[in-house]
């Protein structure tokens, strides 16, 4: 630390920012090579797409080198070379250069962890993405160069030209489409104004490929601009949308001559021309890409799917023929808009969540106020007409305040989505497995925080049906599945819940065959095999080290993943439930609370001390009848309305003194997550009550069964109950057994200290 | 005269201190002993309020308080210590203590008494009480200002990292 005077806080700040601002802009990248592959899977390759991949790179290149990441900047300068190719047609946009480019997204981001994380950097990846990428830009060719002859340019302006807007020129001729002069006079006053409408009416119509002054018809005032225009429309349709003044509208004569017209480069126009014409003689190389062979019969494959799906965040561009009307189809319905809007560093928001919090108890405590002044009597009557007015308004913009943050911090599903869309493609392509995502539900909004947490479960849990679910090609056709496998992403929203089903239509989970996977790793004993239900024994793949697989695969089978899964689901409060068919598939099911911020919770009292349970979880609270609990293997149960309730008595298992009072009993309270109920005995109800949850310290993260604290108003603090927690704890005890094992083991003894300690506080 | 000698060599070495590097330690009691962490590792002192206790939590958790709106986990030194128990009283104290963990712990202290600039000559290395201390004993600090004053300089990473 004696040299590193300089990185105070100052220096973590601009490297955080660094961070997150490379981290934008690589979620962008990943975003747009996935348009891209959509793309040219459906045979088109937006130009506009290219060049926002290598402005991404190009400023990737530029913080990194700012911030000494020199492998980050090292591997960003490469890239930049071979994207000025695929900009300017040097190479063609092929499956294989997508592949590396995917790769180096992928690349991107374990470099940033790297840089945050003290993680090792992946030295070698990257060297051999360099070689790869260098590989690469040696076989360049250029693209159809005789094109732009055919037409009566003035030789002075093709001399102008950059070497972008000359591919560009031959790009648009190459597909058809035909070329138009505009001279149209600016007031130099307005220039900027006037010709941003210009481009703005001319954009639905094609492509500007470039403008330049013409230095005639000029006087001091104004400046004449002739503009090569590039459309597909007819020469009256421009005429008639661009309209103005000074401004005229000319065909650019085509050259009559035979050594003029290449025969390749009829101006044919339609879907099925386009994508070869537009990357030039050569493009579509099966013999370079023999695993993209299956590739032609995608876009065949895409309609059935568009047409399921309402909303489908991978493939957001519309068919093929409506793109080609512009330069810009609609990519805007990506997500990434809704992304950029969301920048508000978290840290932010909590501290506005703690103001919230505090003026959430101001509104308690003048609650209260009203209420003591109330029955005092009459006198002071005014007052606490006063102070009720007072209370209810107060009560209203708290109302709002809360809203408005929490909307704030609401985030769209999609942006975890996108990232899986890109592990999708990735890990079908080294599988060699076709397979299809199908996202539904996409605009489910859910805390950032949980999206943020969300990715790698959901990642863990669509590797594991790409390489256990979806079957080989020929396995599938055998058994009369279609080729390609679907693996469904639905989100919606349920109540107070948000659900995520994961759902693949591969070959499903054999209980038997899980069962004695199992029993071989030493998960669960022979014995404890016989009694599992069924669900349980689904159950078992998510838990440590388990695994079906003799041998690890890079993708999976290594016996980590799924317990990571659900792990970190259950840290946000959510549950996983499984459902299997073999032959037909399995789906995960997630359910999820929307938010972690402002939550309504019962409050409770157990061994004279206040505990808060969420009411999203809570179905109900009864008065318990110790006479009609009944223990079924030493657990206790109790029949409510005809069905059995397994019960917990939380003054045990939180190891304090039970306090319930004369006259009436202790109670339970109902908890459901996902399918499981528990009831908790509680001593006493104590009311109902909207609170701000606060995590407890980084000190007390080892202790299970609390999902954070919060304040009720008079200087008293309620720990609030890790409802789902519980109930795995409580239900599934053999899972706690083993996770307990792998934790700290000292931390199981507190139940008996708290009780010892409880004399001092 | 040994006194005056003591006083003039006390006197030159404080004038040597102060050209030379001193930190700032704050002293509390704790089971009758003197002990003193960085000053610039406490960002508050606190009169203790209600406590809410943690089931579960390890023994030295003594519950968690609210400071302003943010919630913090106070850990009973003498616990920690393994020292005697010994109940609240009006000079307890909460020590808000942030030693680079990322998170803010309060320390329960009996008392807190003052602040001793030290220079490092003022300083003993931990190993004067022979043999392997715990890891949270920095050193002993013998303030020459101080008629035989002794401070047991605690290191509050390991103290806050393993609660």
């Amino acid at each position: 630390m004696a040299e590193g005077g300089g990185r105070g806080d100052a220096g973590d700040k601009a490297r955080d920012e660094f961070l997150s601002e490379a981290q934008e802009l690589v979620d962008g990248l990943g975003r747009d090579l996935l348009t891209l592959d959509e793309g040219l899977k459906a045979g088109r390759v937006d130009p506009e797409l290219i060049n926002d991949v290598f402005r991404g790179v190009h400023t990737l290149k530029g913080l990194s080198g700012l911030f000494g990441a020199t492998r980050m900047a090292g591997l960003s300068h490469e890239l930049e070379d071979v994207l000025d190719d695929l900009r300017l047609g040097r190479i063609d946009v092929t499956p294989t250069v997508l592949d590396l480019l995917f790769q180096a997204v992928s690349l991107y981001a374990r470099l940033l962890t790297a840089q945050s994380s003290d993680a090792p950097e992946p030295e070698r990846e990257v060297e051999q993405l360099l070689l790869a990428v260098g590989q690469l830009s040696q076989r360049r060719g250029g693209g159809g160069g005789g094109v732009v002859a055919q037409y009566e340019l003035d030789p002075g302006l093709l001399g102008v030209l950059t070497e972008y807007e000359e591919h560009r020129l031959r790009a648009n001729i190459q597909q058809g489409l035909a070329l138009f002069r505009i001279r149209a006079r600016f007031s130099l006053a307005t220039i900027d104004s006037s010709l941003d409408e210009l481009k703005a009416q001319a954009r639905p119509l094609g492509e500007i490929v470039t403008y330049l002054p013409t230095g005639s018809g000029a006087n001091v005032d104004t400046i004449e601009l002739e503009i090569l225009m590039a459309s597909r429309a007819s020469l009256s349709a421009l005429q008639a949308a661009i309209v103005g003044p000074d401004i005229s509208i000319e065909d650019v004569a085509r050259r009559i001559g035979p050594s003029a017209r290449p025969a390749h480069a009829a101006p044919v126009a339609g879907a099925a021309s386009a994508g070869a014409s537009f990357a030039g003689p050569g493009m579509v190389a099966p013999s370079a890409t023999p695993r993209h062979a299956s590739g032609p019969a995608r876009p065949s494959q895409e309609p059935t799917a568009g047409a399921k799906t309402p909303s489908i965040a991978v493939t957001p561009n519309p068919p093929a023929a409506a793109s080609l009307r512009g330069p810009a189809p609609n990519r805007e319905l990506s997500l990434r808009s809704a992304s950029q809007t969301v920048r508000v560093d978290i840290r932010k928001l909590d501290r506005l969540m703690t103001v919230v919090g505090e003026l959430a108890i101001v509104k308690t405590a003048i609650a209260k106020l009203t209420d003591r002044v109330r029955r005092r009597g009459a006198e002071p009557r005014e007052l606490s007409i006063e102070l009720g007015r007072l209370n209810r308004t107060f009560e209203r913009h708290l109302a709002q305040m809360q809203s408005g943050i929490l909307e704030v911090r609401m985030v769209p599903l999609g942006q975890a989505f996108d990232k899986l869309a890109r592990i999708v493609r990735q890990i079908s392509r080294e599988h060699d497995k076709d397979v299809n995502l199908v996202v539904t539900g996409a605009d489910t909004e859910l805390d950032k925080l949980i999206v943020e947490e969300l990715s790698d479960p959901l990642m863990h849990m669509i590797r594991n049906a790409i390489d256990h679910g979806i079957e080989a090609r020929d396995e599938r056709l055998s058994v009369g599945k279609p080729p390609i496998g679907t693996i469904a992403l639905n989100a919606f929203q349920k109540g107070n819940h948000v659900v995520i089903e994961v759902e693949d239509d591969g070959r499903g989970m054999d209980h038997g065959a899980l069962v004695a996977a199992a029993v071989r790793r030493g998960i669960v004993s022979p014995e404890e095999a016989q009694e599992l239900t069924e669900s349980e024994m689904l159950a078992l793949v998510f838990m440590p080290g388990f695994t079906t697989k003799e041998v690890a695969t890079d993708l999976s089978g290594r016996g980590v993943g799924l317990d990571v899964a659900k792990t970190n689901i259950s840290k946000l409060g959510g549950v996983v439930d499984i459902t299997s068919d073999v032959g037909i598939g399995t789906k995960m099911t997630i359910t999820l609370p929307i938010t972690l911020a402002i939550i309504h919770v019962l409050l409770v009292e157990i061994g004279a001390h206040l505990f808060a349970v969420p009411l999203a979880s809570v179905e109900e609270a009864i008065v318990l009848d110790e006479g009609k609990v009944r223990t079924v293997e030493s657990r206790d149960v109790l029949t409510v309305r005809g069905t059995s309730l397994p019960i917990c008595r939380l003054a045990r298992l939180f190891g304090l003194p039970a306090s319930h009072r004369d006259g009436h009993g202790p109670f339970v309270v109902i908890a459901r997550v996902g399918a499981r109920r528990l009831g908790f005995v509680v001593d006493e109800l104590v009311g109902q009550q909207d609170i701000v949850i606060k995590p407890l310290g980084k000190s007390l993260k080892g202790v299970r069964g609390f999902a954070g604290a919060t304040e009720l108003g008079d200087q008293r603090i309620a720990l609030v109950i890790d409802v789902a927690a519980l109930i795995e704890e409580v239900l599934l005890p053999g899972e706690v057994r083993f996770l307990a094992a792998a934790e700290d083991s000292g931390r199981r003894n507190g139940t008996l200290e708290a009780s010892r300690r409880a004399g001092r506080t | 005269m040994p006194t005056l000698k003591g006083r003039t060599e006390r006197r030159a070495a404080r004038r040597a201190g102060e050209t030379g590097k001193r930190v700032e330690y704050l002293a509390f009691g704790l089971a009758g002993e003197t002990y003193a962490v960085q000053i610039a590792h406490v960002a508050e002192i606190l009169r203790p309020p209600p406590f809410t206790l943690v089931p579960r939590a390890s023994e030295t958790v003594l519950g968690v308080i609210s400071v302003r709106g943010k919630l913090v986990t106070v850990i009973d030194l003498r616990r920690r210590f393994r020292l005697p128990p010994a109940a609240i009283d009006r000079k307890s104290r909460i020590l808000l203590a942030d030693a680079g963990t990322g998170e803010q712990i309060g320390l329960l202290v009996d008392d807190v008494q003052q602040v001793w600039r030290l220079a490092s000559e003022e300083i003993e290395p931990a190993n004067v009480l022979g043999g392997e201390q715990a890891p949270h004993i920095a050193g002993i600090g013998r303030p020459t200002a101080s008629d035989g004053a002794m401070l047991i300089l605690l290191e509050l990473r390991p103290v806050l990292e393993s609660p």
